[in-house]
């Protein structure tokens, strides 16, 4: 099968590059369009985000991918593709099919694990199958790829992980509170980064939120946003003890929450624990309150250093994962062999019967001398023989379906029984 | 015949223990089937070995320490698959299987001191056993909760998640259930208590308030009624009451184990001439 893919990514070209190669997603169809029309072409895929620009096709056996590919690439762009050479990498057969198999599961993604280039490949393969472009094997392969991803992110927990500062916030909000539902956030200074933390926190079920400001109307404006209620900031200390979650990220330049503070509210809690996400610098909360019981302070290298781990964590997980893609790898080449091979069966099988009919049919006139029975018998012989003959070489053909001497096996039957392409 | 089920059950929790490590290590968000069947099937067997010894002794095998243990090993099987099957706590497997594994090795390995005594088919001794024993099956709950809780808190404190921090619960589960299990454990521990207290007057003669076993268990009583107060109140954090709750669990094995072997009416090894 031939199998050809080109492709750039994050690792492999600088953004500048990426950008020229890139195929926006509203010509995406023309593309497709105008690959699957040039001769040779069986069946073709484009996959074209931020981060790649990846050309799938399955050719006719005699084609050169890489001229097709390169010709293809050129004419689209309208350029010399000489200055891009060394950013592009290539793929032929299985390895087609593995780096699909990583692209879908996100393996060879900029951050591990991450979402979207699953749905990037589901909608390159609708645009594809939409216009007819994949009807093959190829088809086959990519479907697998979307399954593959699904069966990494099933059987590993390469995507349980925050990897972004203001999600390690809702994480470790959970490893505390469990559910984050009923719990109360106070958003102490209305910034970006604690508003995002803040949207994080509702959305993974936070209820009730305060918001307080020096500003006042700052406040107002922030909490109408999250239908929350805004809190003056001379009456916060009145109220923070409600606050399950304290998001500090206000403009002063020294801390605004002290221990002695910290310790009469854990008190007045009965020791539900606080967790006070402190993402201002310099820093808003007292870094002592950390060592109260039932307290917890992140400051943003802490949020900073569980992103960090998360990211190992992730990495370790690859490896499981890694492991999933090279099994179903080899799955799905023995499965694509098997289809590979029925033809050549069969051919055995006509040949075989051609002869067989051709010696019967010479020695008609001899054998018409035998009674309906004994004629019966004869015919049955001669294929009990032709099967016993098959035996051998199919059942060795359907053993190293999906192994690299495979194609070699099929040639050299052929060969030997004389039956042609 | 029990002892061969016995052996059976040990050697399939062993198997559980082994099994349950994959799934925790990869962080599944359930028990592998192979995990679970195996300490399923352990826990039957466990449970077929009971009968018999039941059968053999015509009388429920809590008397004597071995049996005890055993029993006590098996409620506390019983105790993970429910826990299990209500908050699917993976790391749960880790801390309880192996537990269980060990008491019932203990138990395995004591040599069998069956003695028979016509006061051991009092109804009241009966329940005083049972009460106690599921009261430690509780309290054995609320120390794995705790050691639980204190890891996750260390985790959280250190800023540096390590592998627990990613595999055991949040510590408001690890609270739910360390409160839960107190307030099972709690009242049959009462229970269990009061009845052997009015089962002793009515039978022993003598200062039997002197027991070793008696005043171990009442400081154990003491302070799970502390426990169960201060978190009742809101007023310990979690984790002194969870270095409490450990300590306490400690003196529970002390008092059902260690003090066995001390002579008195509890002794399993009983001066006979004080019994009636």
């Amino acid at each position: 099968m031939n199998l050809a893919l080109v492709g750039i990514n994050h690792r492999t070209a600088p953004v500048e590059i990426r950008e020229r190669m890139n195929i926006q997603e509203d010509l995406l169809p023309a593309a497709v369009t105008d690959l699957i029309a040039r001769d040779g072409v069986e069946e073709g895929l484009i996959l074209s985000t931020c981060n790649r620009v990846e050309v799938v096709t399955r050719l006719r056996d005699e084609v050169d991918p890489q001229l097709l590919l390169r010709t293809f690439l050129a004419d689209y762009h309208h350029c010399d593709l000489s200055p891009y050479e060394k950013y592009f990498y290539w793929y032929r057969r299985e390895e087609v099919i593995r780096h699909l198999f990583r692209v879908a599961s996100s393996l060879d993604s900029m951050i591990l694990g991450e979402p979207q280039v699953l749905g990037q490949l589901k909608s390159a393969y609708s645009t594809a199958r939409s216009l007819g472009a994949l009807s093959g094997s190829l088809n086959e392969i990519v479907t697998r790829a979307l399954a593959v991803a699904r069966r990494v992110r099933r059987e590993t927990a390469i995507g349980t992980t925050a990897v972004s500062v203001s999600y390690a916030a809702v994480e470790l909000a959970r490893k505390i509170f469990g559910s984050l539902a009923g719990k109360t956030i106070f958003v102490v200074g209305a910034g970006k980064m604690s508003e995002l933390a803040a949207k994080h926190l509702l959305r993974s079920g936070s209820s009730t939120i305060f918001v307080s400001n020096r500003t006042y109307e700052r406040a107002e404006e922030l909490a109408r946003a999250f239908h929350g209620t805004a809190i003056r900031f001379e009456d916060l200390f009145d109220h923070i003890q409600k606050a399950d979650i304290v998001i500090c990220s206000t403009a002063a330049p020294h801390f605004v929450i002290y221990r002695s503070q910290a310790e009469k509210w854990l008190a007045a809690r009965k020791h539900r624990p606080m967790f006070f996400v402190d993402i201002a610098v310099p820093r808003n909360v007292e870094p002592a309150i950390n060592e109260l019981a039932n307290a917890f302070v992140y400051d943003i290298d802490d949020l900073g250093q569980v992103v960090e781990a998360n990211r190992k964590q992730r990495e370790r997980e690859a490896v499981w994962a890694e492991e999933i893609v090279t099994q179903e790898v080899q799955r799905t080449l023995r499965r694509l062999a098997s289809h590979d091979l029925a033809p050549t069966i069969v051919a055995l099988e006509d040949r075989l019967n051609q002869i067989r009919e051709g010696e019967m049919n010479r020695l008609h006139g001899r054998l018409s001398t035998l009674t309906p029975d004994q004629r019966e018998a004869v015919d049955a012989l001669t294929r009990s023989i032709q099967n016993k003959i098959l035996h051998g070489p199919i059942t060795e053909l359907k053993s190293v379906a999906g192994q690299p001497e495979h194609g070699a096996l099929v040639q050299l039957i052929r060969k030997i029984f004389g039956v042609s392409e | 015949m029990p002892t061969i089920l016995l052996w059976s059950a040990i050697v399939l929790y062993g198997a559980g223990t082994l099994l349950t490590v994959p799934s925790v290590i990869r962080r599944r968000p359930s028990l592998s089937p192979a995990a679970l069947g195996a300490i399923g099937a352990g826990l039957l067997l466990h449970g077929a070995s009971l009968v018999a010894h039941t059968v053999e002794l015509d009388r429920l095998p809590i008397t004597d320490v071995r049996s005890a243990l055993s029993s006590f090993a098996f409620l506390a099987t019983v105790a993970f698959f429910l826990i299990y099957l209500r908050y699917r706590i993976i790391s749960l497997g880790l801390f309880m299987v192996p537990l269980v594994l060990l008491l019932t090795l203990i138990s395995a390995l004591q040599p069998g001191h069956s003695f028979d005594s016509p006061s051991f088919r009092s109804g009241w001794l009966l329940v005083h056993i049972l009460a106690i024993l599921l009261g430690y099956v509780g309290l054995l709950v609320t120390f794995v909760a705790a050691v639980m809780y204190l890891i996750q808190e260390r985790e959280l404190k250190s800023k540096r998640p390590h592998a627990f921090y990613y595999r055991l619960p949040s510590l408001e589960i690890c609270d739910k259930l360390y409160y839960r299990s107190l307030l099972f454990g709690l009242p049959l521990l009462s229970l269990g208590l009061i009845m052997g207290f009015v089962w002793a007057s009515r039978t022993w003669k003598g200062p039997w308030e002197l027991d070793p076993k008696i005043l171990a268990a009442m400081v154990t009583w003491v302070i799970y009624l502390v426990l169960f107060a201060t978190r009742a109140s809101g007023s310990w954090s979690g984790r002194r009451a969870a270095y409490l709750a450990i300590f306490g669990f400690a003196l529970v094995m002390v008092t059902f184990l260690g003090i066995s072997f001390v002579s008195g009416p509890h002794g399993y090894f009983p001066d006979l001439s004080k019994m009636p």
